[in-house]
């Protein structure tokens, strides 16, 4: 699984922003959205998971909150900006184009 | 909007970090805490929830460094963390630092210095307007001896009149005049020069003007003086423009004051002396005789022409003059252009660029110095590199670290370098050969500066990388757990290398400092055909009235001469025209030496006029005839020469030349009718008056009662010749008192000049060597104590099985002794290659030469014995069973 995600570091930022797409959530929440959305296909471990959130929003796509729970604990919460919205469309036309590439290639060589 | 956030972001990760870090470890904190409480809330128990979580999240420590990485300016930040680590392991080990920083400090020092020399006199532009458009015309000569010769009045006037590719021609004439009025009169070295002479030069008058075209006229002349003689005369007297001094008896309007840093950077041979004292301008030289050769001719190239293309017409006008006048018959005049820059620094580039290159082994040396050094340290922190790869450290962190370290030293180093540069030129200028005078104005500036810095990175880069040989090697477990023995046999290897290039280079500066010696040592050991020794020697001009008439004068030196030698101490007087390697221009002129022989095949020969008793007093060897006597003067209606024995066995070889007649001109005007025939009374061996090295040109000595010249003496003293100072000029008061006594030195100064730049390059060489020698002593002590540290176990277990401490010395030695071997064998290889590179600064000894290559094997062969045995001393009285139990 380390592996998979690993092999598609790529496409990290385009799930994170995804799973960002609706509400903010902290990183735990954003991981495991991911995770749950793919149906265990990616398990981000916090090694990959808070390098690109800190990138993310270095480059301005998220913005990290300090909020406060309910039960008074304090937590990082990630919000998509503008820009990430924007960039989240752009990523998601590319990866459309890409799969569709990859699968026109992959059905040639079997036909 | 995103340039502003990446920039307010990069001040947090600068500036705020600590913040910064403070709100990621309690992000990651808060995660943990999450990934526990889901766990249990899954159902598992704390403890195991706890280890699963932590398990999970795969080391804090590791992602907090991640998440750093990626941070923008995390490189700055790294950085700057580095240089504080680097500093602070320098300062807690100041020996190691301090032994880096000044090996470094004194190889960028000496290059910076030497670099200063040669930007001043090879690449900074002469002080002259767009100097690179001005270029030196030579009459080449050769065929009569005399390569470089000066043309004449109406050969200026063809150059101006032909020499499309040139805005101007100008010349000048070096010569002697007196002052008299304000004070002593004064034999004064004066330049005569066309009236745009300055303007061509582009060189402005610091007071009043320069000459301009209404100097040439028929009113009466200006001068120009120089700002020493403004000073020295005339107090710096504000209002002396326009003022009227008398020179050479005419009263001659001052019509301005040069600046005090304007000079006259010629080559030696143009006889146009650097401390002229002050101008006059030529009244109508171009309508002289077409073959009185005097003018050193400047030429100022207009805009975008090269030197080829002026050449090529300069020879083209040569090649039209020597068609159209008859007067050079079958020998053609030919004239080369040449650079003014290049040809000032002729003579000295080859030296200059010796001394660069021999720098530059010097910075190698110390540069082999402070990697080996790394090295040895990176040796000693083996266990920290591998504690640091084993705590997830990149080997990109690993080798930036590195390089930090390298530049840090560099960076010190270079500014240590640049204070002992400015101190070494210093040193540089007070050594200074007078050949050398640009000079003085050498000093460290923005391209030194840039130099030094330059220099400083690419050797810091350099040497950094030393230490790094072992990084992408290093076994992280066997660096943690084993010894030093385990790794570091690159680490041993490159030290290897490094210190058998540092004993090659040490060599190669021995070899060249010794060759340097025996030259210097060679030329002064030469005889130059007299000899200088305890001879004073001084000037002094004749009343004015003595010059009326040459009787007078004749009289007034004949009893100057007979009172000189009747003081006590001395053992012989003599009066000449010009010492040997004086100062002022060169007199001379083609001779002939047959009846009906072509003025166009004359030979050139060197004049001078010489006291009956001038020759004897500097110990010329008559070879045949006689000298002169009194009765050689104007009364005796006979002219007589000596001549030297080049001249004799060129004009008549196997037959004896007393009694032959040549024919000369002793007032060079050139003109054939002029000449008159003189008889050869003696032959004299060729004395070295202007070349220590070579036997110049032809030699004819006149008989200064018979052809009078501006007189300086010689006295030869018994003992010591400084003591006849104060008797002299006591003497010389009390018979003349309104005759100035100048210029008193001894004789062997005169003589100092050519030496000196041999000298001075020996100095220079022989401190590099000596640099150098330590740096290799240091080098291969080093490297022989690493070896001994790291085989302290071995040699424990060996005295312990029974080994004597001979053996270990033996062993130790044996590895300075393989060191040595192989540097010396590279060092002679590579002494043999550069040596070419010296040839043309040495006389009188082989690049190649044995005794030279020896001496220096012995020195560089003790010295590195010397550190060997020190270790191996060490190695074999050390205590084994106390080594076997630390280890």
């Amino acid at each position: 699984m380390a592996r998979q995600t690993e092999l598609l570091k790529g496409t990290l930022d385009l799930l994170i922003l995804r799973a960002l797409e609706v509400e903010s959530r902290h990183g735990l929440g954003v991981a495991e959205r991911i995770e749950q959305v793919t149906r265990g296909a990616f398990v981000v471990k916090p090694g990959s998971l808070f390098p690109a959130l800190h990138r993310l929003e270095q480059q301005g796509f998220i913005d990290g909150e300090w909020t406060v729970s309910p039960a008074g604990k304090r937590a990082k919460a990630y919000k998509l900006t503008a820009a990430g919205r924007r960039q989240l469309t752009a990523e998601k036309k590319l990866w459309a184009r890409i799969a569709e590439a990859v699968g026109l290639m992959l059905g040639e060589q079997e036909g | 909007m995103a340039l502003r956030r990446k920039l307010a972001r990069l001040w947090q990760v600068l500036f705020q970090r600590s913040r910064l870090d403070r709100e990621l470890d309690e992000e990651l904190r808060a995660y943990l805490n999450d990934l526990i409480e889901k766990k249990i809330a899954a159902g598992a128990d704390p403890a195991a929830a706890r280890r699963e979580a932590m398990l999970e999240m795969g080391g804090v420590t590791q992602v907090r460094a991640d998440v750093q990485r990626i941070r923008i300016g995390a490189g700055i930040d790294a950085l700057w963390h580095d240089i504080r680590f680097t500093c602070r392991t320098l300062v807690r080990k100041p020996a190691f630092a301090v032994v880096a920083i000044l090996t470094f400090a004194l190889g960028i020092g000496a290059n910076t210095a030497i670099f200063s020399v040669v930007n001043e006199t090879l690449i900074q532009p002469l002080p002259y307007k767009d100097s690179s458009q001005l270029a030196f015309v030579w009459a080449d000569s050769t065929a009569i001896g005399y390569p470089r010769g000066p043309l004449s009045g109406p050969e200026l006037k063809d150059l101006r009149q032909h020499g499309t590719m040139f805005s101007a021609f100008d010349a000048i004439w070096g010569s002697t005049s007196t002052i008299t009025g304000d004070g002593d009169p004064q034999q004064m070295r004066i330049g005569f020069v066309t009236t745009l002479f300055f303007d061509t030069l582009g060189a402005q008058a610091f007071l009043g003007r320069t000459f301009n075209d209404s100097d040439s006229g028929d009113r009466a002349p200006g001068v120009l003086l120089s700002w020493a003689l403004w000073q020295r005369r005339y107090g710096g007297d504000p209002a002396i423009v326009g003022r009227s001094i008398n020179v050479n008896g005419q009263p001659t309007v001052v019509v301005g004051v040069m600046a005090a840093d304007f000079r006259l950077l010629f080559p030696p041979d143009a006889s146009v002396p650097e401390d002229l004292e002050a101008w006059l301008p030529f009244w109508n030289v171009t309508e002289g005789l077409r073959r009185q050769n005097f003018l050193r001719v400047i030429a100022r190239m207009k805009p975008g022409v090269d030197l080829a293309q002026a050449h090529d017409e300069v020879s083209q006008i040569a090649a039209r003059i020597s068609r159209e006048y008859t007067d050079y018959g079958s020998r053609p005049r030919a004239f080369n252009l040449v650079g003014l820059q290049a040809d000032g620094a002729r003579e000295i580039r080859p030296g200059l660029l010796a001394l660069l290159g021999g720098v530059a082994i010097l910075l190698l040396t110390a540069c082999l110095n402070v990697a080996s050094l790394l090295i040895a340290r990176a040796a000693a922190r083996t266990r920290e590199t591998a504690l640091r790869l084993a705590i997830g450290a990149s080997q990109a962190q690993i080798v930036r670290q590195c390089l930090v370290e390298g530049l840090v030293l560099a960076i010190a180093g270079g500014i240590a370098g640049a204070l002992f540069a400015q101190l070494s030129l210093r040193v540089l200028l007070a050594l200074r050969p007078p050949a050398l005078s640009r000079l003085s104005s050498a000093g460290i500036d923005g391209v030194v500066l840039a130099f030094a810095a330059g220099t400083a990175l690419f050797c810091g880069i350099l040497f950094s990388f030393a230490p790094m040989i072992e990084v992408f090697r290093t076994d992280v477990i066997g660096g943690l757990l084993g010894s030093i023995r385990r790794v570091g046999t690159a680490r041993y290897r490159a030290r290897v290398v490094l210190v058998t290039l540092q004993i090659a280079f040490g060599l190669v500066l021995l070899i060249g400092a010794g060759l340097l010696m025996r030259t210097f040592i060679h030329i002064q050991q030469l005889d130059p055909g007299y000899s200088s020794g305890r001879i004073l020697a001084f000037r002094l001009s004749p009343p004015a009235d003595a010059s009326e008439s040459q009787i007078v004068t004749n009289d007034f030196h004949r009893r100057m001469q007979s009172e000189l030698a009747a003081l006590p101490g001395v053992t012989g007087v003599g009066a000449v025209s010009h010492y040997p390697f004086d100062n002022i221009p060169n007199w001379g002129s083609p001779y002939l030496s047959r009846e009906g022989q072509e003025p166009g095949t004359a030979i050139f020969a060197d004049f001078r006029s010489v006291s009956p008793g001038y020759l004897e007093t500097i110990g010329a060897q008559l070879l045949e005839g006689r000298f002169f006597s009194e009765a050689d003067d104007n009364t005796s209606g006979r002219p007589v020469v000596i001549v030297d024995d080049l001249l004799a066995k060129r004009s008549w070889p196997g037959e004896s030349a007393v009694g032959k007649r040549i024919a000369v001109d002793p007032a060079v005007t050139g003109r054939d009718d002029r000449r008159r025939w003189a008889t050869v009374i003696g032959v004299v061996r060729h004395m070295r008056i202007r070349s220590l090295v070579e036997d110049l040109t032809d030699q004819v000595y006149f008989s200064i009662r018979q052809v009078p010249r501006p007189t300086s003496y010689v006295v030869r003293a018994a003992g010591d010749p400084t003591a006849l100072v104060a008797s002299t000029r006591d003497l010389i008061r009390k018979l003349e008192p309104q005759v100035p006594v100048y210029d008193v030195r001894l004789l062997d100064s005169y003589l100092e000049a050519p030496r000196s730049v041999k000298r001075f390059t020996m100095q220079l060489a022989l401190a590099f060597a000596g640099v150098a020698l330590v740096l290799a002593f240091i080098g291969v002590y080093g490297l022989v104590m690493y070896s001994v540290n790291t085989r302290r176990y071995e040699f424990g277990v060996r005295v312990a099985l029974g080994a004597q401490s001979g053996e270990i010395l033996r062993l130790v030695m044996r590895e300075g002794i393989l060191l040595l071997s192989a540097g010396i064998a590279l060092g002679i290889a590579g002494a043999a290659v550069t040596g070419r590179f010296l040839e043309s600064q040495l006389f009188g000894v082989s690049a190649v030469d044995v005794p030279t290559y020896a001496i220096a094997l012995a020195v560089i062969a003790a010295a590195g014995l010397l550190a060997s045995w020190l270790p191996a001393r060490k190695a074999s009285v050390s205590n084994p069973l106390e080594i076997i139990r630390t280890e």
